[in-house]
């Protein structure tokens, strides 16, 4: 290289490295920020033993959600535009290192609000700590009842985790107790009479089954239970007592996870045991993910799967808008948690707006409870907290501070490769899609 | 380098480099001691310390067993879990031997008693154990806790009645301190003190005869056996001894002193292989060595969640900050693999091996215990100065 080839090369470097910034800065010149941020913790898995891949996609959906309320000139208050920022923090799926997470957002970084979790574990162990240092927090994916219900309420025997003053905890997942019906009403609705349920041996799988297994007995439907390993390749043994058995099931209801679940699925349909004219397929809500369904059930048609979260026909502008956003991001259908992380960020934005502060933490709360806003998954509000602190006879005790209308639906393909944009949405019947509850196999709805 | 050597040469004339390591020993003993009342530092930075602390006292006692008894075991996370588990459910639902007429009721064991309870069941599972591992050797021994710590796991996992399962089990407070700040500063000073002594009561194990005996059976098991050592009684000592300590920790450290409750996933191998990495790192063969290493790495993977890199020149990005931002997430472990890959195979017997050498005057570690055993002959043709 001469030495004039070495200046071109030089001075180029050295004007690119002026301008880029000058660019950067004249892109959100259209705001005036006040000086001071607002800073919201985003307390997600990043490594393991956590769910890395859930708590990837919160974090994009809360830093995707602040970017655009950035863009928007940040949040309001008393005539400020104040600019808000994001600081992760990761749980590692641990409550031990999700406490010593949550401190540094609290002590370090200065958090006003939080938001996220994914594991119940994690969102369990720093809710005191939470509490205790007045962080307004909305929780988008911990399922545990106690997560919502031990806020000033005694629940099962404990004492409630606030003695007196306000509690800061809110939670727009739904609790377990609420997913755990909804596949059991469907099949009874269809009136089936002999259920198998293949459950996973571990502390998802067992306490679904057994509730389902109670909920179906109940009603005179006779149920057996079959417990599996997770991680097993060969289902065969298991499904051929299936076979043995005298009476051909009318369903066969997979409280499995995982690629677990896959395997299991299209080894059921390969031995011609579900989906079948006689047999109900339910697999697990892992099959929401076409791609990889399809990839490894290729002969799992009609076979029916619940949903957490909102599903795709019932996408309002903005759930279009992320899902898009999400898809270009990640090639792939966004997770009903990452739209709730997406929507947390909102409510705790609208609710500094509402207060007109964000770091009156009471105020806050109060307008978190107030809350009435329209985002991805649909309107949300809380029916009780301190504004309302009296359930009725009945209402569970997670309804406290809880989100009542995450939806939980039954979705079936209908044709093979088919998209989850497009499967049927079979139950709840005010969700319908294709205007039938169960779409037999071998035939269109 | 000059500077070192005068240096090195003024320690040994004047104070001793024994003496010298004592002194900085007792300057760090002072700094931890002193931490805790620095105002400017957070109850985050405790807990950082709280937790490596605890770490600190797991890889220590896991250089007792495989570095210096040469028992190369997986389930140190096991029987800390062990301890743990054992005191969350006794300080919940009691003790109740129906058979045997025995029923305690939860309220009248506290929670110092519970986690004594913890720390003997652990024990007398490491007696267990120890004696099943009699016959097993090398990597049978290590397929053999292996498979007992996913046991274990798996068995916390699925009784979800009484364990929580995944959402884990959240064991009776130790302190009943209502002010978050000297909480903290207690949980602090008792993690310390307790890895303290730990550490203490190991190097008088390590430096007694028991020690000797030990270190002979690391070597050769058959000639320490031949030599009139009872390798059999040695063996289910360092398994129970080292499961007391780990289950100790753990009932403490899961008693709302480091963490508010337990999860089976605490008990993974790659939990364990974090213990069995801060161990290699420190030096294997050095209690202190063990524990520093995993301090040290408990402290830079809390440090290193976030790496911010200033921009220069006043420069800013499009959000206004002066800075780049990266979550480091599970980078930070892969970069951790990295000083573990460059530790095997450059600087076998840990990072901090040359320091603690260096301070004792003399080479502490058996070159044998991390590389190939060299034979006579090699040996021989070694130059005098580095045969051991």
């Amino acid at each position: 290289m001469n030495r004039k080839t070495l200046f071109v090369y030089l001075g180029t470097l050295l004007a690119m490295i002026a301008l880029i910034p000058v660019g950067m800065v004249q892109a959100d010149g259209h705001c005036e920020f006040a000086d001071e941020a607002i800073t919201i913790g985003a307390l997600v898995p990043l490594s393991a033993p956590g769910s890395v891949e859930g708590g990837i996609a919160m974090q994009w959906a809360i830093e995707h959600a602040a970017s655009g309320i950035n863009a928007d000139c940040g949040i309001q208050i008393n005539g400020g535009n104040y600019r808000l920022e994001i600081v992760v923090g990761d749980s590692e799926g641990s409550p031990e290192r999700g406490q010593a997470a949550v401190e540094r957002l609290i002590l370090e970084d200065n958090v006003d609000a939080v938001v996220g979790v994914y594991h119940s574990a994690v969102g369990l162990a720093t809710m005191t700590m939470l509490d205790d240092n007045g962080i307004p927090t909305v929780f988008s994916e911990p399922w545990n009842d106690n997560v919502s219900a031990n806020g000033i309420i005694e629940y099962e025997g404990k004492p409630p985790r606030i003695e007196d003053g306000i509690d800061h905890i809110f939670r727009i997942s739904p609790a377990s107790s609420m997913v755990g019906p909804v596949v059991v009403n469907w099949l009874l609705s269809l009136g089936v009479e002999n259920v198998v349920l293949i459950a996973e041996n571990t502390d998802y799988g067992q306490p679904a089954a057994a509730d389902e297994t109670a909920r179906l007995e109940a009603a005179g439907v006779n149920v057996e239970k079959l417990d599996v390993e997770l991680g097993t390749e060969d289902f065969v043994p298991i499904l051929s007592r299936i076979q043995a058995s005298p009476e051909t099931p009318d369903a066969v209801r997979l409280l499995v996870t995982g690629e677990t679940s896959l395997n299991l699925t299209q080894q059921m349909a390969e031995l011609g045991i579900a989906p079948t004219g006689d047999t109900i397929c339910v697999t697990n809500q892992y099959a929401f993910n076409s791609d990889t369904y399809w990839g490894t059930v290729p002969d799992g048609n009609y076979c029916a799967f619940n949903r957490v979260g909102i599903i795709p026909s019932l996408f309002n502008d903005l759930g279009t808008e992320l899902n898009a956003a999400f898809e270009e991001a990640w090639g792939k259908l966004v997770p009903s948690y990452a739209m709730a992380s997406y929507d947390a960020v909102h409510i705790i934005a609208n609710a500094m707006e509402q207060a007109g502060s964000y770091s009156d933490a009471a105020t806050i709360v109060a307008a978190i409870e107030a809350t009435d806003l329209e985002l991805s998954q649909g309107r949300y509000y809380f029916d009780y907290g301190s504004h309302n602190p009296d359930l009725p006879e009945g209402t569970p005790a997670f309804m406290w501070h809880q989100w009542p209308d995450p939806i939980v639906t039954v979705m079936q393909y209908f044709e093979q490769d088919q998209s989850a944009l497009n499967a049927a949405v079979v139950y709840p019947e005010v969700y319908q899609t294709h205007g039938s509850s169960y779409i037999v196999p071998g035939t269109s709805p | 380098m000059a500077f070192f050597n005068r240096f090195e040469s003024y320690i040994d004339k004047n104070i001793g480099r024994r003496r010298f390591g004592y002194i900085v020993l007792g300057l760090i003993i002072l700094f931890f001691l002193w931490f805790p009342n620095d105002t400017s530092q957070s109850n985050y930075a405790k807990t950082v310390f709280i937790s490596g602390f605890f770490y600190a006292i797991m890889s220590s006692s896991w250089a007792l067993l495989a570095g210096i008894a040469g028992q190369f075991s997986f389930g140190h996370m096991a029987f800390m879990g062990i301890g743990a588990y054992v005191a969350g459910l006794i300080a919940r639902d009691g003790i109740i031997f129906a058979t045997l007429g025995i029923a305690i009721s939860p309220e009248s064991i506290s929670a110092i008693g519970s986690i004594i309870i913890g720390t003997l069941i652990a024990g007398l599972v490491g007696l267990v154990i120890g004696w099943l591992l009699l016959r097993l050797r090398s990597a049978y021994l290590a397929l053999f806790t292996i498979a007992f710590s996913e046991l274990f796991r798996i068995m916390m996992l699925t009784e979800y009645d009484y364990t929580g399962g995944s959402n884990g089990l959240s064991l009776r407070p130790l302190l009943q301190i209502t002010d978050v700040d000297a909480a903290r500063q207690v949980e602090y000073y008792l993690m310390f003190a307790l890895l303290i002594v730990c550490l203490l009561v190991m190097y008088w194990v390590a430096n007694s005869p028991v020690g000797l005996f030990l270190r002979a059976m690391r070597e050769d098991e058959d000639a320490a056996s031949a030599l009139g050592v009872n390798v059999v009684r040695y063996k289910i000592l360092v398994f129970v001894f080292t499961s007391m300590i780990v289950g100790l920790a753990g009932a403490i450290f899961y008693s709302d002193v480091g963490s508010e409750r337990i999860i089976p996933e605490q008990l993974e191998v790659l939990q364990m292989s974090l213990i069995i990495a801060y161990a290699v790192i420190g030096g294997m063969e050095s209690l202190i060595g063990a524990a520093a290493g995993a301090f040290i790495s408990r402290y830079l993977l809390e440090a290193t969640r976030e790496v911010v890199i200033a921009l220069p020149l006043g420069l800013t990005l499009p959000d206004g900050s002066g800075a780049f931002v990266w979550e480091t997430g599970a980078w930070r472990y892969a970069l951790f693999g990295v000083i573990m890959v460059f530790t095997l195979r450059y600087m076998r017997n840990g990072l901090l091996y040359p320091i603690i050498t260096w301070f004792s005057g003399r080479d502490l570690a058996m070159k044998e215990t991390v590389s190939k055993r060299k034979s006579d002959d090699e040996y021989a043709e070694l130059p005098e100065a580095e045969h051991e």
